[in-house]
């Protein structure tokens, strides 16, 4: 932030070099938002598992003893999957409120709004990372009895993963800013969503007639990755690790391109 | 810290206004929800009923390097929303706004304070957002507490902080980090007698090292002290500009009259 700055009347600028200029804000912000919320306690993170390990649970016993969908240790299934789509709704939600939440930084301080919301997938990603690697153990010692490589090559996954909920998160984070029942909306939206993506069952699963639509669903076709690499173990078609990628990449964009049309009305909105 | 210099004709200034216009929107009606834009949509009604307002217009301003100005107005006149711009915090409607050299500003009182930590933390925290590095920050972070002078307090959590402390810990952790530019808005009016003082010596080091200054403020005995040099902006324009204490008078003066 030591040098030059000329601000030009009502010109966009071009912001991801704007991002890389305050990459240190990010780091910051990143690190102290998981130093907050874990305040030196292992605990915290505890709790954080907590709620997708219940629902995991609930899943299994529905799904498993109750509608009884076929499926060895479909308990196994379930982890490979309901933690990701967890990570995403996660990181949706807290688009939302993430601008609000730093109203008065916002107001004081110059620097290139998204940040706010990077640094809130950012943190997200880093606890994923980290369930990540627990499931990995787990389904490592109690599913494969093994380590294939499906679960070596997991964290790939990370990148499509990130720049898709990044590039949700921006128009959503917008959207907050304007329109207040954003927050209750948004839970409606991704119950519905939770049922019509491939999270507890499998694509082959689903009558023929509607299969091709999942490809539409760019959250089914990461799912159904995690679900081949942590469950079957074995690694993603290249083919479908490209479209997602290629998918992840044209929602950051379109995303970023929404967000930055209404970035400067957005920071003055009371 | 040396000043940045343009090309050729010596050292550029600080901070300057061309042209600069600030058009804000007064809502008569707002959608502020999905659902009622939703219907509004369908019913073919408009979204919003709103009129622009002008809070500055065709503003010319220039502070050179190492000068103080008060920015001096009512409440309303635009002075704040001038600071601002300053700080990048708004983008001008109309016209450009250069600022040379790094930029500090304190506009509201812990922004970028996190409630649940320390006192200490939040010096880190703070001074991270700032731009200062861990290196610097290390090693300023005695003065920074010596200024704020907080005792036993810095290792309580800042949500138990009165807005008087939590201004001078920012104003510590702002003035610590050794801008180029120092903008603050109306800090100085929370802090006691004794606090405002002890700025008054700061910003006294501070500009004897070449600092720039821009305050905004209400307190024209200590602006007087502080500043060389006096902006009177009055409905989104500027009607006087010059030497502080000519500009403070004048100012009195016209309020007196109650214009």
């Amino acid at each position: 932030m030591r040098d030059r700055r000329i601000m030009h009347s009502s010109r966009q600028r071009w912001s991801i070099t704007e991002v890389w200029r305050y990459r240190g804000l990010l780091r910051t912000m990143v690190v102290w938002g998981l130093k907050v919320k874990y305040q030196r306690s292992i605990l915290g993170f505890l709790w954080t598992l907590l709620n997708p390990l219940l629902m995991v649970a609930t899943l299994t016993a529905v799904f498993g003893y109750i509608v009884r969908i076929q499926m060895h240790d479909y308990w196994a299934f379930l982890l490979s999957g309901y933690f990701a789509w967890n990570s995403i709704t996660l990181s949706l939600f807290a688009g939302t409120y993430i601008l609000a939440e730093h109203g008065s930084l916002r107001r004081s301080i110059s620097f290139p709004s998204e940040i706010l919301v990077f640094s809130a997938a950012i943190s997200r990603l880093v606890e994923f990372a980290i369930e990540t690697v627990l499931l990995i153990v787990v389904l490592a010692v109690a599913h494969h009895h093994g380590v294939p490589s499906g679960l070596l090559v997991t964290p790939l996954l990370f990148v499509p993963l990130l720049l898709l909920t990044a590039g949700l998160m921006l128009p959503i984070a917008t959207v907050s800013v304007f329109f207040r029942d954003t927050q209750h909306i948004l839970p409606v939206v991704l119950t519905a969503l939770f049922y019509l993506t491939p999270v507890f069952y499998r694509v082959d699963m689903v009558p023929h007639a509607l299969q091709p639509w999942y490809a539409v669903n760019p959250f089914a076709l990461l799912l159904v990755q995690f679900h081949t690499a942590l469950y079957d173990g074995r690694v993603p078609s290249l083919a479908m690790f490209s479209r997602t990628m290629a998918v992840a990449t044209v929602a950051f964009v379109v995303g970023y391109a929404l967000f930055n049309r209404y970035k400067n009305v957005a920071a003055e909105v009371v | 810290m040396s000043p940045p210099k343009s090309s050729d004709h010596g050292p550029a200034p600080a901070i300057v206004c061309r042209g600069v216009g600030k058009r804000f929107y007064y809502y008569e009606h707002r959608t502020e929800s999905l659902r009622e834009l939703f219907r509004r949509s369908i019913m073919r009604r408009p979204i919003h009923i709103r009129r622009p307002e002008f809070a500055l217009t065709g503003l010319e301003l220039s502070i050179a390097q190492g000068e103080s100005v008060v920015l001096l107005g009512r409440n309303g006149s635009g002075k704040s929303t001038t600071l601002r711009l300053m700080a990048g915090v708004y983008e001008p409607s109309e016209g450009v706004v250069e600022t040379h050299g790094s930029l500090t500003a304190v506009i509201e009182l812990g922004a970028g304070f996190q409630p649940e930590l320390t006192g200490e933390e939040n010096v880190e925290l703070y001074g991270a957002i700032l731009g200062l590095s861990r290196i610097h920050l290390k090693a300023r972070f005695e003065e920074i507490l010596r200024f704020a002078d907080l005792g036993d307090f810095i290792t309580t959590p800042v949500k138990y902080y009165s807005s008087g402390m939590k201004a001078r810990l920012a104003f510590a952790v702002a003035v610590c980090v050794r801008p180029d530019v120092l903008l603050l808005d109306e800090v100085l009016a929370v802090g006691d007698f004794e606090f405002q003082q002890r700025c008054v010596e700061r910003l006294g080091t501070f500009h004897s090292d070449g600092g720039t200054l821009v305050v905004v403020s209400h307190d024209l005995p200590l602006v007087r002290q502080l500043c060389s040099r006096g902006v009177w902006i009055d409905r989104g324009r500027i009607v006087m500009d010059g030497p502080v204490d000519a500009v403070a008078d004048a100012y009195l003066a016209g309020v007196a009259e109650g214009g």
